[in-house]
């Protein structure tokens, strides 16, 4: 088991948005984590991230806890997220992008002397990332030039820079053309092959096609757990989030 | 906030340019334009601190002139009262700004935008206050007496040499910059700049970063200051006036944020009209507030931006 969130809770004011959630996840799992909206999956993923802290509860990451890690602290333990609308520096390229990543990686991000672009060992990573997400014809493309698609795609090769141990995909399709979907979806397939994958989605069949096990989430409670075929059957699920009435 | 396109070719061309300026000035001009030189030099250092603070970090300091007062008086008070040599005093007292600027950067970093400028102003009208006040430090009336170096057996009083051995620090530090600008560090600092919560997701330092470059910027700043007092001979608390700051701030606006060079052609603009237009009509300040307003809101990227726009019109005309 790489994560285990245990009874994980979290209000604001009077609200309760997650109510002792627990959730254990193994290495090289893909798994994604659905429900309506409200239904405190944003909130989940920022607890695990380090972006928010849980009220009560506590995360297990590699058997150790992370309760009171920061969101610095957990990237440099290997948790790295990509974000639901695209956080990326704007004025650079692609190749600056994924480099000034990957000097954090190589831990190198306070060096002094020896421009970045000279390090061979960083240039190398950062052509194999941008390989991985399908960016290579893009690198000396300044980002806020980039379609929305190929913003997309170097999120998540900023997600990947830090070799993460978990990797946390905020709804990487959102706003996406169904051409752009399915790169991404291809490219995600690939990446959770290598990486233990949490996924935050709203298009089902993008979570269907890529998860293999589904976590639910309603109004801050976990109402059901299991594979994508289970998650279909459910008549639970269709009730509640998918909207059907049996 | 923005900084201007990055050039670094361009960067080293216009650096090269007003170095030969400066040789030739040097070289051919009297006592008072040697001495307006050497005040160049001083406060294109100075502006150079603040681009790298601004334009790398996207910090913005009010009170950067404490860092010249930390220097300045620092070498006032190791050769006055330890009659160390002067020209170890210029490094001591950026090592003194170095670690006071790091020590102050690590407390006030976690702050931006309007709230950092405003802790720096702060910070900076406290240390004016402090040695307004301060009978060690010779209150209002400063500190006198301080000499130059003497270096290789060539007495720096005389302004020539003095003038050359500015320029030659200037050289190093912009080599400093530059360097750093380029490296890991620096283009961390472009991205805090640009999108901190990013770097921090990606594990970055962000407080570490910051507050290394604010201590370098106020080591950079502090030599300005030392060397301001060997240039005049003494120091007064007018120095680290919030002022001076203001000023510093008007010199990387006019020469382009982030330019490195922008910042050196900004202190020799901004000073020349200080210096010559004060001398014809009273009312230059009213003149020099007009021109900054134009520079503002025509030339976004200062006169860096005009160069640059001058170089891409003579290739695409080639």
């Amino acid at each position: 088991m790489i994560i285990s969130l245990q009874n994980i809770s979290k209000s604001f004011g009077a609200n309760n948005v997650l109510k002792n959630i627990s959730i254990a996840i193994d290495k090289k799992e893909c798994v994604g984590i659905i429900g309506p909206n409200g239904a405190g999956k944003s909130t989940l993923f920022k607890i695990i991230s380090g972006s928010l802290f849980q009220d009560g509860g506590s995360i297990i990451f590699n058997d150790a806890n992370i309760d009171k890690l920061s969101i610095e602290k957990r990237s440099r333990l290997g948790i790295s997220q990509s974000f639901q609308s695209n956080s990326l520096f704007n004025e650079m390229t692609v190749k600056e992008n994924i480099m000034v990543a990957c000097s954090q990686s190589f831990k190198v991000g306070w060096e002094l002397f020896k421009s970045l672009d000279k390090r061979t060992n960083i240039i190398t990573k950062s052509y194999e990332i941008a390989e991985e997400v399908g960016l290579t014809e893009y690198l000396d493309f300044r980002s806020d030039n980039l379609s929305y698609g190929l913003q997309r795609q170097l999120e998540v090769g900023l997600a990947i820079a830090n070799n993460p141990s978990l990797l946390l995909l905020d709804e990487p399709t959102a706003g996406m053309s169904n051409e752009e979907t399915k790169n991404i979806v291809k490219m995600v397939k690939k990446l959770s092959t290598y990486y233990t994958t949490i996924i935050v989605e709203h298009d089902m069949d993008v979570i269907y096609s890529l998860a293999k096990k589904i976590y639910v989430l309603d109004s801050g409670d976990l109402i059901f757990d299991g594979t994508p075929n289970e998650v279909k059957n459910s008549k639970l699920v269709q009730e509640r989030y998918i909207g059907i009435k049996q | 906030m923005n900084a201007v396109q990055y050039d670094k070719k361009l960067r080293l061309q216009l650096f090269i340019i007003l170095c030969c300026s400066a040789i030739f000035v040097n070289i051919f001009g009297d006592y008072f334009t040697r001495f307006l030189l050497s005040e160049i030099i001083i406060l294109s250092l100075f502006a150079m601190s603040l681009d790298f603070l601004a334009g790398r970090g996207g910090m913005i300091s009010l009170g950067h002139a404490m860092f010249l007062g930390i220097g300045a008086y620092s070498t006032a008070i190791l050769f006055i009262n330890f009659n160390i040599d002067p020209f170890l005093c210029s490094l001591l007292a950026v090592v003194i700004g170095l670690i006071i600027g790091y020590l102050i950067g690590f407390i006030i970093v976690k702050t931006d935008g309007i709230f950092f400028i405003m802790i720096t102003l702060a910070l900076g009208e406290m240390f004016h206050s402090w040695a307004y006040t301060n009978d060690f430090l010779g209150g209002s009336d400063g500190i006198s007496g301080i000499l130059r170096p003497k270096l290789l057996g060539m007495d720096l009083n005389e302004p020539l040499f003095f003038s050359y051995y500015l320029l030659i620090l200037l050289i190093l530090v912009y080599a400093f910059l530059a360097a750093v600008t380029d490296s890991p560090l620096g283009r961390n600092l472009d991205a805090i700049r640009q999108n901190s919560g990013r770097v921090l997701s990606l594990g970055g330092s962000v407080k570490l970063y910051k507050s290394a470059s604010f201590g370098i910027s106020a080591a950079i700043a502090s030599l300005a200051g030392s060397l301001y007092a060997q240039l005049n001979g003494f120091v007064s608390p007018e120095i680290s006036h919030w002022t001076v700051s203001g000023e510093g701030l008007i010199m990387i606006i006019v020469g382009g944020i982030g330019s490195l060079s922008g910042a050196i052609l900004g202190a020799v603009v901004v000073h020349i009209i200080q210096h010559e237009f004060s001398k014809l009509v009273d009312w230059w300040m009213l003149l020099m507030g007009g021109g900054f307003i134009l520079v503002v809101l025509f030339l976004k990227e200062g006169l860096w931006g005009l160069i640059l726009k001058f170089k891409n019109y003579i290739i695409e005309n080639k």
